[in-house]
């Protein structure tokens, strides 16, 4: 049984400054949440935005909850507000 | 339907006879421009950024929804991304309909839902230096 999974994660705009990266390939637990990769990828990028509450989370180009398992395969994108709105607009 | 995200200029005569059709006694376009200033700034410039592979999914999203509670409007939406100077147009959201309240109301909708959920970003260079546009608020560049 596998005990990790692989994702591929993107970054945009003020969150791919921050990060430094456009993309990163990561292998996180099984059952692990966005939530948990984006905890994950804040201990590696320390400059990463660290109020998750102003940042969204998309998986598979849809955007969904923070409590949402992923699974092997899946691009997430963590996604600052767009130009016309904050998240509650989202 | 037509929904473009693309770094080439656009067009909106082009999505205007995309909608078009002899049912249709009403188009409404809206076009947004880069303007020469901001936040009692002057402007320069704008970088757009695009996810691409979820913005034109966003867009059908917006263009089905629209259809749905705008029955015979069609829809063709178009974002620019990249570098754009000021006076050029940075999106167009092009709605058809039978009649004119129905295609100004449709259209409006679809802007500003389009400017809400379409993971579209704008970057301004100004006088002040460049920032992230994130709503209402403003994010400094991490590495201007």
């Amino acid at each position: 049984m596998a005990v990790a999974i692989g994702v591929r994660v993107r970054f945009f705009a003020r969150l791919r400054e921050q990060a430094g990266v456009e993309d990163e390939s990561l292998q996180v637990p099984v059952g692990s949440t966005l939530a948990d990769v984006y905890d994950t990828l804040r201990t590696g990028h320390t400059a990463l935005e660290p109020d998750r509450n102003s940042v969204r989370a998309a998986l598979n180009q849809e955007f969904v909850d923070w409590a949402t398992k992923v699974s092997d395969g899946d691009e997430i994108a963590f996604i600052p507000p767009v130009s016309g709105g904050g998240p509650d607009a989202l | 339907m037509r929904y473009d995200v693309t770094t080439g200029p656009l067009d909106a005569r082009e999505l205007e006879a995309a909608v078009a059709h002899p049912g249709a006694g009403a188009i409404c376009t809206f076009t947004g421009i880069v303007r020469d200033n901001s936040r009692g700034q002057s402007v320069t410039h704008l970088d757009y950024e695009a996810y691409a592979e979820m913005a034109v999914p966003q867009m059908r999203k917006i263009g089905d929804d629209i259809k749905q509670r705008w029955p015979g409007a069609r829809v063709a939406m178009a974002h620019r991304t990249g570098h754009l100077e000021v006076g050029e147009a940075s999106v167009v959201v092009c709605v058809s309909a039978p009649h004119r309240e129905e295609a100004i109301a449709a259209c409006k909708w679809g802007i500003d839902t389009l400017k809400d959920s379409v993971p579209i970003w704008k970057k301004e260079h100004a006088a002040d230096g460049s920032y992230w546009i994130e709503g209402d608020a403003t994010k400094p560049v991490a590495n201007p």
